[in-house]
């Protein structure tokens, strides 16, 4: 019950945090951090636009959308404490559900019959497909410790030994920030400032979507934040550690991942887009070799 | 610990395969030479203090403060383009690397021999097939320098894998490789770069007369 | 006394030729719900009822008597042949209207003759054991399905390919036939699947059973053995397509599942065997789906990766075994057996669907189609929720399959050894790669038919199909639902088929907590999205919902049909990084330099089938080109025929007399 309330908060300030430490770095004067919250309050009392060439398709897929990403919040745990609902294996359930809800973002995307939109939804499709074998493969570098395999129970059996999940813990880092940052396209895979369409991916999905829905959408953008955050900082915190430590490890861990990507957003470019599937690949790469590595740990591999 | 700098190694060798800019792998060949240093340092069981200060100027200094900024006056000189572009596509490279780097720990798995440290030879031997596979794809002499540059990398690590300690004569021989390449090759493209304005392979071959 | 009523129903199953054209799809649903009543009656009674297998004596065939022998694994397939010939033949009632009026009483009268039989030959290929009446069935499976190819026979090209399928099959039989008469002699034992154990309990199994899947693997389609489904499903019938991808490919795998309940020892690199193939039947499946643009072909390449994934699963299943982890075991076979069912389901669906789209819009090119959902809805709905299934995604029975798969790979990685590991490492990926290659393949193809605008005329003249060919949607959207959110009713039996296999029911039992959970989360998901449109109802309550067209950066210029994305660019991005293997080309002319007012140019695509360009297009060219050269001792004239016979008379007497023969 209490990690759904942290990810909620979370995914509150995360989109704020990091809007001011771009602005900071820019020199320019820094909004407040509530500023997205205000955004979508005003979405909420707008009527919509829908376009005659959509059918029940664009109506439908915003909810399935925020939905399904609501629901994988469920699924995570927070150090320790298991989400609100947990089952053996249930991060291939988390894992397919995000996916349901790209396809049905794909699908409204191509509804509108606008060239932009397709070429987005198009872009999208390749780079979430060449991104999943990255998360499973990390999952199952976690799940060499242990056969119970909820997703609670996988990081419980990582912090049985310190040194173990320094090493894991930071090449599993730095894979799930990259991960993070290619499902909720960011920098370097996507710019979400330019509102040029031939390079944009996700941005340009949602064109043509107005109202609630927009505001739904982006609210689920930042419940994707809140959750990878999460999943970042149960490499750190530890379950057992007094509960008020880890509340505001927790907390702290947050505000350092929505720094960093505020960090890296401002100082890297975006790439040229014909290299992105390349650089996709290039984190399943890293988590493989993680996973070898793994199996050097656990023994498997002999060596002296 | 050293498992920690063993995946490092093995993702600067990803990222090998995955850049394209010949800024990029400087910077990664020095990233490369702490690495080294890092593993070095945490698995000598006894130290003496005149090996310790010869291992550190090897790693420290010479792989990663004075090879690279030879190498960017090299590159500099010549004003080479920044991007070289490998002749497979590099979604392929990439795959090649991580079979490369599987075969390598398949492999120190069943070498298991009481004389051999096989926790060096993992990524030893993946490095050195990574190094002659870069070589064959990329076209620029420059490229191949790199290319040779990984291979002694890994041949320093196999140097660590058959001896507890360091043996003087291995790391002075692997020292002069090192020099005696960088050395010559660097002074050679620079007379090519002056004479022949470029240093693409394919029109230096035609020099073959 | 129920075989006696069969009998009957095959014997009326001749009757139809006499009944007039319009009441002959009658005759066929009499004889099909008596042969479904009393098969399933069989089936329902092996699998929920009796806890082992039956025998019935069906005739006396050649002096012995002839068996039938049900036990699970029959069963199974009994049930799942008989719905989806029964969702088959329903649909092919809507579907055959407008061939009515051009086809003559006996051409119809034969076609659905042998749909009877091929449901009738399906059924007795999962009951025989005996290897000869096995055989001659199965010979008459591939005959009727032929005929049924080759419906629309005024176009030459489906009488081609008609043939080449009949030719595949017959390779197939080939490799059984040498296969079961290797082992009877080899073993002394008796010439059916009974005598097989006494050979694989003295010998090593693998060569006998890589002849098997050579055979089997061909008809159930495992690259490179895959080379006649692109092209049999795309020619055949949609109603046809759809039993023939539904379950005539699954007896395929009947036969290899059939093959390893008798082998028990020596099964890891049977089981690495089976895995490989699969997998990169799975990959290699998809990713030529990817860039085709007839939409029946595409559908028949992602059989080939459902296959696949059924393959992966079998293929852990027997590793589990052979490594002694059980979980690995029983949850890959149940993965892939319940993958069976589910394939069944969605693709039928989506071949069913894909056919109402043609006959409507008699084009098959999806890029011909687009905005289709305003005109046929409902047809929209079921293809949406055949693609949604087919991609693996909760809460619909496809996930329930993957999600099986899935537990077994991740719960056996601690317990593994280190080749164990490796194996499932790439298991797990593949599969992944799989699963978002799938989701890749069907939002294209269901957006680029049935969302944006029209890209032709073709569409205008569309309306909803008629009334009778809903009932098969429904019923085959019940199921697919049903399997989603209440998958552990469907697990007990398939455990009882797992059991044939491993020995050990209750590991079956673990996953039956897991697969509640799952049911409750689908459940909280689907009150989720209702509350959400609760809510988005009273807010829009209140506001002003207008209607602007969709944001075009101000260019009003184009056709509204041209300015959207196509199905080849759609699949670009793909093709690019899989250059070699989908083998894309594209053909149009370049602008010249001089060319100020550029003319009209035409742009096309064509993708082809490295194996089959690589198998059976150049040996077969070369083959032919060299008898060709042959061809010149034919010149047609008796006397040179006479001149032959009188050489070959002079040469066998001189070497007669030269003691030589």
């Amino acid at each position: 019950m209490l990690s759904i309330i942290f990810i909620i908060i979370s995914a509150i300030f995360i989109p704020g945090v990091i809007a001011k430490i771009k602005s900071k770095i820019g020199g320019r004067r820094m909004p407040s951090v509530f500023q997205p919250l205000f955004d979508i309050i005003r979405l909420f009392k707008k009527g919509a636009i829908y376009s005659p060439t959509t059918s029940i398709i664009f109506k439908i897929a915003p909810i399935i959308y925020f939905s399904s990403v609501l629901m994988a919040a469920f699924f995570v745990p927070m150090a320790g404490q298991q989400g609100l609902l947990s089952f053996d294996v249930d991060f291939v359930f988390f894992a397919y559900l995000l996916a349901l809800g790209k396809f049905m973002m794909i699908i409204s995307a191509m509804d509108t019959g606008s060239g932009f939109e397709g070429m987005g939804a198009n872009r999208e499709a390749l780079y979430s497909m060449l991104v999943e074998p990255a998360f499973f493969v990390l999952v199952g570098t976690l799940a060499l410790f242990t056969q119970n395999s909820s997703f609670q129970d996988l990081y419980v059996n990582l912090h049985t030994s310190t040194q173990l999940s320094i090493i894991i813990g930071i090449a599993a880092l730095y894979v799930i920030t990259y991960i993070s940052m290619v499902e909720n396209s960011r920098m370097p895979i996507d710019d979400p400032k330019t509102h040029l369409e031939l390079t944009m991916v996700h941005e340009v999905m949602i064109l043509d979507n107005s109202g609630f829905d927009l505001a739904i959408i982006h609210i689920a953008s930042w419940l994707k934040f809140a959750i990878y955050g999460t999943i970042i900082s149960n490499f750190v915190v530890q379950s057992s550690w007094p509960i008020y430590i880890q509340i505001v490890s927790y907390l702290l861990i947050q505000m350092g991942y929505a720094s960093t990507i505020g960090i890296l957003e401002s100082f890297s470019a975006r790439n040229k887009m014909g290299k992105n599937p390349q650089w996709i690949i290039m984190l399943s790469a890293i988590a493989v070799v993680t996973f070898l590595t793994t199996l050097i740990i656990t023994q498997k591999i002999i060596l002296n | 610990m050293t498992y920690l700098f063993i995946i490092l190694y093995a993702i600067t060798l990803v990222y090998f395969a995955l850049s394209e800019r010949v800024k990029k792998f400087i910077w990664l060949l020095a990233i490369q030479g702490i690495i080294l240093f890092g593993i070095v340092f945490y698995s000598l069981n006894e130290i003496e203090i005149f090996d310790f200060i010869f291992i550190l100027l090897e790693t420290i200094i010479v792989k990663s403060l004075l090879i690279p900024s030879f190498l960017n006056k090299v590159r500099k000189h010549n004003q080479l383009k920044r991007e070289d572009e490998p002749s497979i596509p590099v979604f392929y490279s990439i795959i090649v690397v991580v079979i490369s780097i599987l075969i390598s720990f398949l492999l120190s798995n069943y070498l298991n021999d009481i004389h051999l440290h096989t926790q060096y030879f993992t990524i030893s031997f993946a490095s050195v097939i990574f190094g002659i596979y870069f070589i064959i794809i990329h076209k620029n002499i420059y490229s191949h320098l790199v290319g040779y540059l990984i291979i002694e990398n890994g041949i320093f690590l196999l140097s660590l894998a058959v001896g507890n300690v360091m043996p003087l004569m291995v790391n002075l021989a692997v020292l002069l490789d090192v020099f005696m390449g960088v050395l010559v090759l660097g002074i050679f493209i620079n007379r090519i770069g002056d004479t022949f304005n470029s240093v693409k392979l394919d029109q230096i071959s035609k020099l073959k007369d | 006394m129920e075989i006696i009523i069969f009998k009957l129903a095959i014997i009326l199953s001749i009757l139809i030729f006499l009944i007039s054209r319009l009441y002959q799809i009658y005759w066929v649903y009499l004889v099909q719900i008596i042969i479904i009543a009393v098969s399933s009656l069989w089936a329902i009674q092996c699998l929920f009822i009796s806890d082992s297998s039956f025998e019935i004596p069906l005739m006396t065939f050649m002096g012995s008597p002839l068996l039938i022998v049900i036990d699970k694994l029959s069963a199974f397939f009994i049930l799942v042949i008989n719905f989806t010939m029964m969702t088959g033949s329903i649909y092919a009632k809507g579907y055959l209207k407008p061939y009515l009026e051009n086809k003559s009483k006996l051409e119809m009268a034969f076609h659905l003759f042998n749909l009877l039989w091929l449901h009738i030959s399906m059924l007795f290929v999962v009951m025989f054991r005996d290897a000869l009446s096995f055989l001659i069935i199965w010979e008459i499976m591939s005959l009727s399905s032929f005929f049924l190819v080759i419906f629309e026979n005024d176009k030459k090209e489906t009488i081609k390919i008609g043939i080449k399928y009949l030719i595949q099959m017959h390779i197939g039989v080939v490799f059984i036939l040498l296969a079961f008469i290797i082992a009877a002699v080899q073993s002394g034992s008796e010439f059916s699947f009974d005598g097989l154990s006494v050979y694989f309990a003295s010998h090593n199994p693998f060569f006998i059973f890589l002849l098997f899947f050579m055979g089997f693997g061909i008809k159930a389609g495992f690259i490179p053995l895959h080379s006649w489904l692109p092209h049999a499903h795309p020619a055949a019938p949609s109603h046809v397509s759809g039993i023939m991808s539904g379950v005539m490919i699954k007896l395929g795998i009947y036969g290899i599942l059939r093959v390893l309940t008798y082998i028990h020892h020596d099964l890891f690199y049977i089981g690495l065997f089976i895995l490989v193939i699969s997998l990169i039947s799975g990959l290699i499946g998809v990713s030529m789906a990817i860039v085709q643009h007839d939409v029946k072909k595409l559908l028949a390449y992602h059989s080939i990766e459902n296959i696949g994934i059924i393959g992966i699963g079998i293929g852990l299943g027997v590793i589990g075994i052979a490594v002694k982890i059980p979980i690995l075991a029983v949850l890959g076979f149940a993965g892939g057996i319940l993958h069976i069912l589910n394939h069944s389901l969605f693709k039928s669906l989506l071949f069913f669907t894909a056919g109402s789209v043609y006959k409507q819009t008699h084009t098959r090119n999806i890029e011909d189609l687009g905005g289709l959902i305003k005109k046929m809805p409902k047809t929209a709905i079921f293809f949406l929720l055949g693609a949604l299934a087919i991609s693996g995604l909760p809460p619909f029975n496809g996930f329930i399959s993957e999600f099986l798969i899935y537990s077994g790979m991740f719960k056996s990685l601690q317990v593994g050894d280190l080749f164990t590991d490796i194996v499932l490492l790439f298991s797990f990926t593949g599969l992944a790669i799989i699963g978002g290659l799938a989701v890749f393949c069907f939002t294209k193809v269901f957006s680029i038919i049935f969302l944006g605008n029209p890209r032709t005329e073709k569409v205008e003249h569309a309306t909803e199909i008629s009334s009778s060919m809903f009932i098969p949607y429904y019923m085959i959207g019940f199921m697919i639902i049903a399997i989603g959110l209440a998958p552990v009713i469907f697990i007990q039996p398939i455990g009882a088929i797992v059991n044939i296999f491993v020995g050990n029911t209750s590991a079956i039992e673990q996953v039956i907590p897991t697969l509640n959970n799952i049911s409750i989360s689908s459940a909280i998901f689907i009150v989720m999205i209702g509350i959400l449109f609760f809510l988005r109802a009273l807010q829009q309550k209140n506001q002003t919902i207008k209607q602007q067209a969709t944001w075009g950066c101000a260019y009003k210029g184009a056709n509204a049909g041209l300015h959207q994305y196509t199905a080849t660019s759609y699949a670009d991005n793909f093709g690019q990084l899989a250059k070699q293997l989908v083998n894309v080309k594209k053909d149009f002319k370049e602008f010249g330099k001089e060319e100020i007012f550029p003319e009209k140019r035409e742009f096309e695509t064509h993708s082809s089938d490295i194996f089959e360009n690589n198998l059976i297009t150049k040996p077969s060219d070369f083959v032919i080109k060299w008898f060709e050269k042959l061809a010149v001792f034919q010149t047609g004239k008796i006397q040179h025929y006479l001149l032959y016979s009188l050489v070959f008379l002079i040469v066998v007497f001189l070497l007669t007399f030269l003691n030589w023969i």
